[in-house]
Order: C-alpha cells, then sequence, then structure tokens
C-alpha cells in the first residue's frame, strides 16, 4: 500500500511538473494575466536548511518581483534569512530589473520595465526578513509591555486585555507589518514552521515543496489560484462596544478594522471581512 | 524527491473553486451511538445499525489494528479539525441549509469513531467560530440549540465510551443552560482517558493568546510568577488547550478546499502539517480521513519529525 501511495504521488509530481512547464512557456492561456492586486503582502516560508541556498531565495525574489509583488516577508525558523539579509539586498540593489522568465503577455501591476531601474527600489520591492524570535517570543515580549503598562502601575484599574491591545502592544515593541494575504511554503514540512501566528488569521497558506526544485510556472499557479478563488470578503457589519481605546487605525484589504471615536467615547468597529 | 510533496492545492483541481467561502459549523446533535462499538475492551462483537445499514463490530477493533497503509507508530496524538462546508452541501444538494449541519454532525460522528478506534488520543474540532456570531440569529439560535441538544443527548454514550468532552472558547454568550450544561458534561467526563474530544464553540485564536497573557498579567501581578519569567512557554501553558497534555495539534485537516486556518488555534498550529481537503465537510469520511492520515505519515516517513 505505501508502494502504491509513493508511486501515486510520483505520477502526481510528473504531472505538476509538465504543467509548470506549460504555465512558464505560456502555452496555457488562463495563466497568461495575473491580477496581482489581491496580494498587499506576500508571506514566503521557508525551511531554514534549504534557506541557506541564497541563490535560490534570489531567484525567487526576481521572479516575485517580475510578476509585480513588492510587498515580501521571508521567514524561517532559525534567523537564516535575516542573517543573510544584507548580502540579499546588496544582491538585489545591483541588479537590473528583467522580464519574468517565458511570461511573453502582460501581467497586470508590473512596471515597465526600464534598463536603469534597480531590483530593489524603495517603491519597487519592500523586503522583510522575520524569525521565530519574531512570532511567540514577540507575543510574550507584547504580554510584558502591556503588564507594564496596565498593571505595575498604582493605578486600581486593571482592564482586561483585548485584541487590540495586543495588537498595539506589538505595534509598539516594532512590529507594525501587515498581515499576509498569502503565504507559500517551501520546504519539506507543510506547515507554517512558526511564523508569527498574530498574523495569520485568514491568510491563505500554499506549500510549494522544496525551495530547490522551485518552478515558476508554480509560483504562477499558485498566485494564480489566490486571485481567482472568491474570498467573500466585502460584509460590512456596524457594531458598538463600549471601549476605552481612542486609536484610528486602518487595515487594509483583505481583512479592514477600522477604529473611530464618537464624541461621547463609544468606539464604534467596522468589520470588514469575510466569514473565514 | 521533494518535488513530488506539491501540495494538492497546485495539482491538477479536482474540483472548481468554490465561491462561497462561508464556513457553516455542524452542531453537535448526535445520535445514541451504540456503546458497544466503543467497548473499551478493545474488541466489539455487538453490531450497530447506521442509516439502516449493520455493521459489524467485530470487525472494527481498537487500537489493535489499521487500515492497510498506516502504521501504528506513525499515528498523530492530535488531530485538529475545521469543519467547513455544510452549507455549501446543502446548497449543491437543494437542501435546507439545517440539513447540512445534520449531515455534518454524522460525519463528525462517524470520525469520532473513527479516531477512538484507531487510538488517536485528541481530537480538537471547529464548531463555531467567535466570527460566526455575525451570521443570521436565526441561524446563531438553532445551532446553540442544536449543540445543547446533542450535548444532551449523548453526553450518557460519551461517558461509557470513554470519551472526555472539552469546550473551548467564551461560554458567556451562550444561553445559561447551555453554559450549564457544558460544565456538567466537562465535569462528568473529565476522567474519561480513551479520546479526548475538545469542541471549539465561540472561539479565537488570537483572543486566545490575549486571555492567555491576561491570565499571566494577573499571576504577576499576584506574585505566582515573576515578569521577567514571561516567555511563550508559560503562554502556551495558559491557552485554552491546556485542558490536554497534547496541545499542539500534529494535524490539521480542513475540508471544502479552503487554504487558510482562519483564526483556529493560531498558537498551537506553529508546526502542524496542514492537509487541505477538497471535499466538504458532510462528503468527509472513512476514505477521506484515512487518505489524510495517509499523507500525513507519508510526510512523516520522508522527512521524520518537526520541532515543537
Amino acid at each position: 500500500m505505501h508502494l502504491i501511495v509513493s508511486v501515486r504521488y510520483f505520477f502526481l509530481g510528473l504531472v505538476n511538473m509538465f504543467e509548470s512547464f506549460l504555465i512558464s512557456s505560456g502555452l496555457l492561456k488562463r495563466y497568461e494575466t495575473l491580477n496581482i492586486s489581491k496580494i498587499q503582502y506576500l508571506a514566503i516560508v521557508i525551511d531554514s536548511e534549504e534557506a541557506l541556498q541564497t541563490l535560490k531565495v534570489l531567484n525567487l525574489l526576481r521572479w516575485l518581483a517580475a510578476i509585480g509583488l513588492t510587498n515580501v516577508c521571508l521567514y524561517d525558523k532559525e534567523g537564516v534569512l535575516k542573517r543573510s539579509e544584507q548580502e540579499i539586498t546588496e544582491r538585489l540593489k545591483s541588479e537590473k530589473r528583467f522580464k519574468a522568465p517565458s511570461l511573453n503577455c502582460a501581467v497586470s501591476g508590473v512596471k515597465e520595465i526600464t534598463t536603469s531601474d534597480s531590483l530593489l527600489d524603495q517603491k519597487c520591492m519592500n523586503l522583510e526578513f522575520i524569525s521565530f524570535s519574531d512570532g511567540k517570543a514577540a507575543v510574550a515580549r507584547a504580554a510584558n509591555f502591556l503588564f507594564e503598562k496596565h498593571y505595575s502601575s498604582d493605578n486600581k484599574k486593571k482592564p482586561n486585555f483585548t485584541e487590540f491591545d495586543m495588537a498595539g502592544a506589538l505595534r509598539a515593541i516594532g512590529y507594525v507589518r501587515p498581515d499576509p494575504d498569502l503565504m507559500l511554503v517551501y520546504g519539506p514540512a507543510r506547515c507554517h514552521l512558526g511564523f508569527p501566528a498574530w498574523r495569520i488569521r485568514y491568510t491563505e497558506i500554499m506549500h510549494m515543496g522544496s525551495l530547490k526544485s522551485m518552478k515558476f510556472g508554480f509560483l504562477i499557479k499558485a498566485i494564480h489560484r489566490f486571485t481567482t478563488v472568491h474570498q467573500n470578503y466585502g460584509t460590512v457589519i456596524l457594531l458598538m462596544h463600549d471601549i476605552k481605546c481612542v486609536k484610528i487605525n486602518f487595515i487594509s484589504f483583505p481583512f479592514c478594522v477600522i477604529f473611530l471615536e464618537s464624541r461621547n467615547k463609544l468606539t464604534f468597529w467596522v468589520h470588514v471581512f469575510g466569514f473565514l | 524527491m521533494s518535488s513530488l510533496q506539491l501540495h494538492q492545492s497546485l495539482a491538477p483541481l479536482l474540483y472548481k473553486p468554490n465561491f462561497l467561502s462561508h464556513l457553516p459549523y455542524p452542531t453537535l446533535r448526535f445520535r445514541s451511538l451504540p456503546v458497544a462499538s466503543f467497548s473499551k475492551n478493545g474488541i466489539s462483537m455487538s453490531q450497530s445499525h447506521e442509516n439502516g445499514v449493520v455493521r459489524n463490530g467485530a470487525q472494527e477493533e481498537y487500537s489493535d489494528s489499521l487500515p492497510e497503509g498506516l502504521l501504528r507508530e506513525l499515528m498523530p496524538t492530535h488531530v485538529a479539525v475545521i469543519m467547513d462546508g455544510n452549507r455549501r452541501w446543502a446548497r449543491m444538494r437543494g437542501l435546507p441549509i439545517w440539513s447540512g449541519y445534520e449531515a455534518g454532525v454524522r460525519a463528525l460522528r462517524r470520525i469520532v469513531e473513527l479516531c477512538c478506534k484507531w487510538g488517536i488520543k485528541v481530537l480538537t474540532v471547529f464548531a463555531f467560530s467567535s466570527d460566526n456570531w455575525f451570521r443570521p440569529k436565526v441561524e446563531t439560535d438553532f445551532l446553540m440549540g442544536l449543540f445543547e441538544r446533542g450535548l444532551r443527548d449523548e453526553l450518557e454514550n460519551f461517558s461509557k465510551a470513554g470519551i472526555r468532552i472539552s469546550v473551548i472558547g467564551g461560554s458567556t454568550k451562550f444561553p445559561k443552560p447551555l453554559q450549564v450544561l457544558i460544565t456538567d458534561a466537562m465535569e462528568v467526563t473529565k476522567n474519561n482517558s480513551r479520546l479526548h474530544l475538545i469542541v471549539a464553540v465561540n472561539y479565537s485564536g488570537q483572543n486566545d493568546i490575549v486571555q492567555a497573557c491576561q491570565s499571566i498579567a494577573l499571576k504577576v501581578k499576584d506574585g505566582v510568577v515573576k515578569l521577567e519569567d514571561i516567555n511563550e512557554f508559560l503562554i502556551e501553558r495558559e491557552l485554552e488547550t491546556n485542558c490536554t497534555d497534547f496541545p499542539c495539534p500534529d494535524l490539521l485537516i480542513r475540508t471544502s478546499g479552503e487554504l487558510r486556518i482562519s483564526n483556529f488555534l493560531l498558537w498551537q498550529l506553529a508546526f502542524t502539517e496542514l492537509y487541505f481537503e477538497h471535499s466538504h465537510w458532510p462528503d468527509f469520511g472513512d476514505d477521506e480521513f484515512l487518505e489524510a492520515l495517509r499523507s500525513f505519515q507519508q510526510r512523516q516517513r520522508r522527512y521524520g519529525g518537526h520541532d515543537s
């Protein structure tokens, strides 16, 4: 039975590789145009051992830039990518932009290519490098922050923490990046390897296989799938909560939470989100 | 070899993307289960009747035999499930959504049986999210009522079958009788050890983290814990899943093809294998569960264990 299952996965892999070839060659018309506007923030999770392949990581970033995805978060558990940050950013800065391989058709959202463009232009690509210490450990630091803010003083009022408080605490200690819309996982394990849990409530997660065998066609297919699936976001619910917070905050698509303060100190939460 | 482990989402799609991403959750309206189906001595010689099909209990031994293709040593200890697709299942068949919930309950019941039979120690199911309160009141009232009736009807069976029940999530929004029933159910079954069924109702992964931090803050204030000792391990011990010795699932299954974890066990799923199943929850049966477990074991064989 194990042999049968293995053979099945082997043939499935062959089919996928052939499909990737067709996509990369531009032979599959439905992948000609990608509407990447749905991907405001992309997370790339890489197994730490595979993250040592800096050239592969660079290649992946080049593909993403060619597609037009400019806000990318790179994560690996051990911090290998963090340590490679300087090398990666310097290499990208020195490179010129190039056209997506075998993608001869228009990719919406891609800037017109000029030879003077640097790949890592401030306007072009924003990279975030994080590791496990920016996940659970960060929440622990945020908890510490909340305690010191609300409980360590002589103030007798000890408010109950809310999700908004935690989000504020994370921002206060330096974690201000948005939640990814899409997460691509490269590596043997089909899990997110400890990516900051607070940020992935409604993130689409796709396992891409090994970084060593990454294919441009698979990348296109994954992004195409995400951009064509209906997320059912957009239901506006107006709730009133008696909360003391006064901050005005706005997080953009796909999950928008707007906090407003009215004159009588009631806080309106306007949720724009989908039902899971 | 690792290229063979491509995600199903990149495989030729076996289904059309469903544009209705609502997540209806089944109720816990179990029909009465034959107690002998969960015989504690490992062998059930009785026959159970389900939907008119007679099942030979002698063929369903607990922990002694697994279906072909599964290895005992690679079975997950804790399986979590996001039971997605009940309403879509009903709509596809032109049925009212309540039929979808009923069918979902049957599917849940079967999975509970299989977990008992195959030696899985903990099963956590996402029954109702804190976000689901935004659904029509008639629907949420119906679900709460069904949950209450189902729990009441099945409590005795669970007690006798060795199933321990825990309910996580904020219960303050529940009707008072349901709150009392949940407390009683957890108390009555707390010593059972065959299977720990954790039902997440009105649950939010982010809120779980927040309440854990709140709990720690109170302990620091009371001098039980030092401020400098606050770390991720302390937080993990205060999460609602601290009711089990195995709080982190080994395998998460989500049905209906959605590729999100939807605010479910955010902290606990850091190193959990994610399995996204195409079929809707009411159609998730023996074969589908078997496939999920085989896939899990396949990955384990290739790459060994993972860090927790």
